[in-house]
């Protein structure tokens, strides 16, 4: 809060303390003689923080006295700052799309994978880490086949992570009945109800749902068999996988990072590139379709994104249980990646 | 015919030869002895026998037809060395999944189990998890899982590491009853009293390579030194080398002496019998497989070296 003061500013700058006051700033008379304001500074004892709201205050201030000098009463005034022009988007394609609504289901949807990427891809690392430090490794792959034993533990922890889903969607779902009857007994709720159901009626969610399914599913078993092979590398020791998973994490993050900048412009060369590639495709195409197919993105993006995907992750299926193969019955030290890569090379 | 037969196997690492060239066959209801010293590459043997690794080079028979891993590892049990089981689960439902990973129907393997638990006495047991037991009492489940599908093929390494001797001995006459009922065991160790005690037949394996192949009896015949204990009813027999044998020592009322070559042990008694020396008892010292295994293994680097293979 400003409050105006008449003082010597020598004093002044010795008393505010006391005073009660956080700094002080001293108008200079010849200002309102010569009418240049020029820089006016905050003096204090502190580094203040609100300089833009004293800034602004003080603006507010020296308009009234311009507006004042110029003429111009308050009814001038108003007609002058209450006409606006309203910019909205229209996707020319796509009709029904929204702009908003598609940024945030976007987001929501990348974040999402992005999250299951990283907490059921390390919850399959340590799995395998348990049964490599259970010792049951050995008694298993006597009688399975590594390969299907690391199959079996991706797969079944992608099974428990659809059922933590669907017990959302059931959640969601039973709070969206118990909530439309709410509704229909309150009518000024009504018309939310009716914005949200104009803005879900305008994205496609049959072909969301499919995709983040495909991509959900697509993106675990691209990434977890990596996770598998880390966890059959290492042995007791956390931070050892830590440390040899970081990597992996860092490569998640990263697109996270870059789906922030493709829902900035979901055309752009990043957004179209990072989507196709399949270390980011799972996180940045995800958020890109909820822009639209084929307004924002066309079939051949998504088509590409999609075999560039599978076919990465059933290659890296398979390499990782080479790793994973050598790794799971190997205990002694930690080995580093061009090991397990050689490992994975071996016939 | 022989239950399994191992050809001219190899398997080289990166930095060894784990195993070289190693030939073996295992008659059906034998109990079979597989020795050796740490790193000789038993166990890569044995993953090679079960499957889990393919062997460079070589060939494995089983069962009268060539080794075919998919089929056949549900005819074999093996309690690895290092052994575990799912520590969180429930032990009725951890052996069950066992049992069927080996191709037991459900009903089938919860008799099973329960036969099993009855005569180990461990029918309390099946709602517990495994963290709950002992380690001993893990080692018994591990052994039921093992034999539970009826393999023809039992491979034990070290089955009785971490156990009393009651539940040792508990072990080992279900190893002998196995055999009787005709499955074929390998076990491996390096505990040569049990060795004796347990094993027709013995292999003895070291840096890779089989150094040793025979019965017990073969081979402690095979590497006897001639020496015999005579014990006699007097004290202080004086008796000295002649040319029948030679004395190696003497306690109290008994010696020890060495047979010369070409000579029998009636050449022996009878002189012992010149000598009018009344004789209590007469026993040949055979060699321990103890000794055996110590002779042949000794001045081999006790760890084995990283070698370069090309």
């Amino acid at each position: 809060m400003l409050t105006l003061v008449k003082d010597d500013p020598k004093k002044l700058s010795e008393s505010f303390e006391t005073k009660g006051y956080d700094g002080y700033v001293v108008i200079p008379a010849h200002i309102m003689v010569d009418k240049t304001p020029g820089n006016i500074s905050v003096k204090s004892n502190r580094t203040l923080g609100a300089i833009p709201e004293v800034q602004s205050k003080l603006n507010n201030i020296w308009n009234d006295i311009k507006y004042e000098e110029l003429g111009i009463d308050m009814q001038k005034r108003e007609t002058l700052t209450g006409s606006h022009l309203n910019v909205s988007a229209e996707n020319l394609k796509d009709k029904n799309s929204d702009g908003t609504f598609a940024m945030i289901i976007g987001y929501a949807a990348g974040f999402l994978v992005y999250f299951i990427l990283l907490i059921y891809g390390s919850q399959v690392m340590m799995g395998v880490m348990e049964e490599k430090t259970n010792r049951i490794a050995e008694v298993m792959v006597s009688s399975v086949k590594p390969f299907q034993l690391m199959l079996g533990k991706i797969v079944g922890i992608a099974l428990v992570a659809l059922t933590q889903f669907l017990l959302w969607i059931a959640f969601v779902f039973i709070i969206f009945n118990v909530s439309k009857a709410a509704v229909e007994a309150n009518p000024s709720m009504g018309e939310m109800v009716a914005n949200a159901q104009k803005v879900f009626g305008s994205v496609n969610m049959g072909l969301l749902l499919t995709l983040f399914a495909f991509y959900f599913l697509s993106g675990f078993f691209f990434y977890s068999s990596i996770y598998a092979a880390v966890g059959s590398a290492v042995n007791e020791d956390v931070r050892e996988a830590q440390s040899l998973s970081f990597p992996i994490t860092l490569i998640i993050i990263f697109a996270i990072f870059m789906l922030t900048i493709a829902m900035k412009d979901p055309t752009s060369p990043v957004a179209v590139w990072t989507s196709i590639i399949p270390f980011t495709s799972p996180i940045v195409m995800m958020a890109r379709v909820a822009y639209g197919v084929p307004g924002t993105v066309p079939y051949w993006q998504l088509g590409l994104s999609m075999a560039l995907l599978v076919a990465s992750f059933l290659f890296m299926v398979w390499f990782a249980g080479k790793i994973y193969r050598t790794g799971i019955l190997m205990y002694g030290k930690k080995p580093t990646w061009k090991e397990m890569i050689k490992w994975a090379l071996r016939k | 015919m022989p239950l399994l037969e191992v050809k001219n196997l190899k398997k080289y690492f990166a930095t060894q030869k784990a195993v070289d060239d190693i030939s073996l066959s295992i008659e059906q209801g034998q109990i079979f002895g597989l020795l050796g010293p740490n790193g000789a590459g038993k166990t890569t043997l044995i993953r090679m026998i079960t499957g889990i690794f393919y062997p460079d080079s070589g060939s494995i028979i089983f069962d009268g037809k060539p080794f075919d891993p998919a089929n056949d590892i549900a005819k074999i049990g093996y309690m690895p060395e290092e052994r575990g089981l799912y520590k969180k689960m429930k032990i009725g439902e951890q052996t069950l999944y066992l049992a069927q990973l080996k191709g037991l129907g459900k009903k089938e393997a919860t008799e099973k189990i329960k036969q099993w638990f009855a005569r180990f006495e461990m029918e309390s047991w099946w709602n517990k998890k495994v963290e709950d037991l002992s380690k001993g009492m893990q080692q018994k489940l591990q052994f039921v899982t093992t034999v539970l599908h009826n393999p023809k093929l039992v491979i034990l390494d070290e089955p009785f590491s971490g156990l009393d001797p009651v539940n040792s001995n508990l072990i080992k006459d279900e190893i002998f009853n196995l055999a009787k009922n005709g499955s074929t065991i390998i076990f491996s160790t390096h505990r040569m009293e049990q060795v004796e005690e347990i094993c027709d037949h013995i292999v003895l394996v070291n840096r890779g390579q089989k150094i040793l192949d025979g019965t017990v009896g073969q081979v402690k015949q095979d590497f006897k030194e001639d020496l015999y204990k005579i014990a006699f009813t007097e004290n202080s027999v004086a008796l000295e080398d002649n040319e029948v044998f030679s004395i190696k020592g003497a306690t109290g009322n008994s010696i020890i002496v060495q047979k010369r070559d070409g000579r029998d042990n009636n050449e022996m008694l009878q002189y012992l019998l010149s000598k009018g020396i009344l004789i209590e008892s007469f026993n040949e010292i055979l060699p321990s497989l103890n000794d055996i295994f110590i002779r042949q293994v000794e001045g081999t680097p006790l760890a084995r070296r990283f070698q370069e293979i090309d």
